[in-house]
């Protein structure tokens, strides 16, 4: 008789049903993911050692920038090559990250013969990606090599010198070195930078004898930059605070909620790397002149709720289940698991976070006054390009005052919000 | 016939797309006021089959009739009110470790609260009493306002039982309650259950790791092997054979006294 439990023994997915498609669709991009991740990274590798030996061997032989000295087909089709030639003889190193290595049947050692039908098929099923939809791919059944788990036995492994991977990175490691001790020790900067005394002279001198009259105008607009990290991180924490709940990976599992979260994190991730100083560019072009300080402080609050709402989130991800579990259990409802069990885990690390944010915020402000966009940092420049180094000076040292105030002030609270944790460790480890 | 109150018919449960079969068609049923324990190997289901009572854990075929409600087809909102009539009891306490020993007990409560006054944090002058009175009944009246992290094991533990006590619950659940104590404290944390068993009528499922602790505290055990059910019976038809057949036959039985 068949038993239930029989009927959840692996199935291939029912592709007739949408839920079956998306299950296979899935599966699909996994094993993509797991075969072409380790070929990428061998790609990138060989063709920046390919680029930074050019660039070298063409700086130093004939003074010349070069990146490929070759067709681009050539060079596309060559690190191709290579690398399907370190994959199918050797142990490459994106294998070696992946904690793969190529194995016959049963675990058997490949013999060169089936390592040559491995590389000559590699170039029908891995270059059209196509192959590698199959759960093994052609190349792979033909040759009986399979890509499989490197389990490290009792043996010792190879020195770093005797295996390609290592070699590899001896060699980028010492072309990465060459390149950029060559280009930049040759350009006469050093000199430039030795040989001007007068300029520099001047800036010094009027930092130490900073124009006191000036204070007043100089601490206006410091109040302005303190107004602006301010109101940026506090927007941001109450746009990112419930954001958050939408980009934790453990509370996002219905397929709505996953396309929240895809979508956050890819919006945010993409705000993130786009440095505040940029935005502020944006911003003032948008705003338009004028509204300086609005523009900085939209610099600052994009940030912010990228920012924070990444690390919301990750606090989120690692927060302990068993309370979850527990307040599910006594029948309460999901916003009383939010209200008992969630939020005491986070409350603290949310404080700590968004007091670092704030000191973040404070000093990034002034630097994004330097491209105009209001504050402090703005003075600072207009003093800078008027050339009135004295009343510039007592800028620079009320932005040391303020910065070296508000890192101390922040990380004293922020310690005073971590302490809870330390202690329920201790207690933890006590009773253990 | 009366019908059980507990009720499990060829429940299953399968891991992560068929890769580990936890349950296998496990049925039996249990009567009002019964102390069962669960025993068998690390690995055979004995957590699983707990959590899947309240549905902690979804099950993946079959049925359970908890009072003669068929829980695993309960909508998550009938699903709730059933849940508040079963406490649960856990290995690691699952305490809320920043907040009082007081509002962790009345944790116990909100399953009969609205949101809004959950979500306040509204309990009733009752609620509030009845707490005390649950923490006196397992000892900890002073400690009421004390963080929960800074109690021992055992006191959290006892939290957690009045937390329990505090659902006026007619089905306890509790897995591996005293494994992470040293026996002398396993003791008075199962001679709580005991309490709560013979003096509130309340039905117990505990697992247990210790056969001495199954016999001493079950009225009748039933053991997993393999996500199967291989025994079920008396205290004392556990001997020297069954208990190998239970453990396997390196097994050495351990006491704990
Ligand atoms: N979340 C999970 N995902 C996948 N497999 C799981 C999961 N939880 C448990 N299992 C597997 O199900 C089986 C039964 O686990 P279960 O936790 O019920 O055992 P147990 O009897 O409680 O063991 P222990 O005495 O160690 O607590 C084990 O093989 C385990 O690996
Ligand atoms: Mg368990």
């Amino acid at each position: 008789m068949r038993s239930p439990a029989d009927d959840f023994q692996y199935q291939p997915p029912n592709l007739l049903t949408l839920e079956g498609f998306g299950e296979a669709l899935g599966m699909l991009r996994k094993r993509m993911a797991e075969r072409l991740s380790p070929f990428f990274l061998d790609l990138v590798l060989v063709a920046i050692l390919w680029v930074l030996i050019t660039y070298g061997v063409s700086w130093i032989v004939w003074k010349e920038v070069h990146y490929s000295l070759v067709p681009t087909w050539v060079f596309l089709v060559g690190i191709l090559e290579t690398v399907a030639l370190w994959e199918s003889f050797g142990q490459s190193l994106g294998y070696r990250v992946a904690r793969k290595t190529l194995l016959g049947e049963s675990r058997a050692k490949p013999t060169f013969r089936q390592r040559i039908v491995y590389y000559l098929l590699f170039h029908i099923s891995v270059f059209p990606i196509i192959g590698l939809a199959w759960k093994r791919p052609l190349h792979e059944r033909i040759s009986g090599l399979s890509v499989a788990h490197n389990v490290r036995g009792g043996e010792k492994p190879a020195p770093w010198y005797r295996t390609s991977s290592g070699i590899l990175v001896a060699l980028l490691m010492a072309a990465i070195l060459a390149t950029t001790f060559s280009v930049t020790i040759e350009s006469d900067t050093w000199r430039r930078f030795l040989a001007n005394p007068s300029k520099a002279g001047r800036i010094f001198k009027a930092l130490v004898s900073p124009d006191f009259s000036f204070w007043q105008d100089a601490v206006f607009k410091l109040i302005e930059t303190i107004y602006m990290a301010i109101m940026a991180t506090l927007i941001g924490v109450l746009v990112a605070a419930p954001l958050s709940f939408f980009a934790a990976r453990n509370l996002t599992r219905t397929p709505v909620a996953r396309l929240f979260y895809t979508l956050i994190r890819g919006i945010l991730s993409f705000f993130r790397s786009i440095e505040p100083i940029v935005w502020a560019i944006v911003f003032l072009v948008w705003v338009g002149p004028g509204r300086n300080p609005f523009a900085g402080f939209l610099a600052l609050l994009i940030h912010s709720i990228a920012d924070l709402t990444k690390l919301y989130s990750e606090r989120l991800e690692s927060i302990e289940t068993g309370p979850v579990e527990a307040i599910t259990a006594t029948g309460g409802s999901w916003l009383s698991v939010l209200r008992y069990a969630v939020i005491p885990q986070i409350i603290n690390p949310y404080i700590s976070f968004s007091l670092y944010r704030w000191d973040i915020n404070i000093r990034m402000s002034t630097i994004v006054g330097l491209v105009g966009g209001g504050g402090i940092g703005q003075l600072l420049l207009l003093l800078l390009r008027a050339q009135r180094f004295s009343q510039a000076a007592i800028c620079v040292y009320l932005i040391a005052m303020l910065v070296w105030g508000i890192d101390t002030l922040s990380s004293r609270l922020r310690r005073y919000y971590e302490r809870g944790r330390i202690i329920q460790e201790e207690v933890a480890e006590e009773s253990a | 016939m009366s019908q059980p109150y507990l009720r499990f018919e060829n429940l299953t449960k399968v891991y992560e797309r068929g890769q580990v079969v936890a349950l296998k068609n496990v049925s039996f049923s249990v009567e009002k006021g019964e102390f069962l324990v669960i025993i068998g190997l690390s690995g055979s289901g004995k957590s699983t089959l707990l959590r899947c009572i309240n549905r902690l854990i979804e099950p993946s075929a079959g049925q359970i009739f908890v009072d003669g409600v068929d829980v695993t087809q309960l909508s998550s909102a009938r699903m709730r009110r059933v849940r508040r009539k079963i406490g649960m009891i856990f290995q690691h306490f699952n305490l809320i470790n920043r907040s009082t020993v007081l509002t962790n007990t009345l944790s116990g409560r909100l399953g009969y609260m609205s949101a809004w006054r959950s979500l306040l944090g509204l309990f009733t002058k009752e609620d509030k009493k009845l707490a005390i009175q649950n923490l006196a009944r397992v000892g900890l009246e002073d400690k009421a306002y004390a963080r929960a992290d800074e109690l021992s094991g055992g006191q959290q533990q006892r939290v957690g039982i009045a937390r329990a006590l505090m659902q006026n619950p007619d089905l306890l659940l509790t897995d591996e309650p005293v494994s992470a104590l040293d026996p002398a404290t396993s003791h008075s944390v199962m001679q709580y259950l005991e309490q709560m068993n013979q003096e509130d009528g309340v039905t117990v499922l505990a697992s247990l790791h210790f056969l001495s602790l199954a016999r001493r505290y079950g009225t009748r055990i039933i053991a997993l092997k393999g996500g199967e059910l291989m025994f079920d019976g008396s205290p004392s038809e556990i001997d020297e054979a069954k208990f190998k057949e239970i453990y396997g036959d390196e097994a050495e039985e351990v006491e704990v006294r």
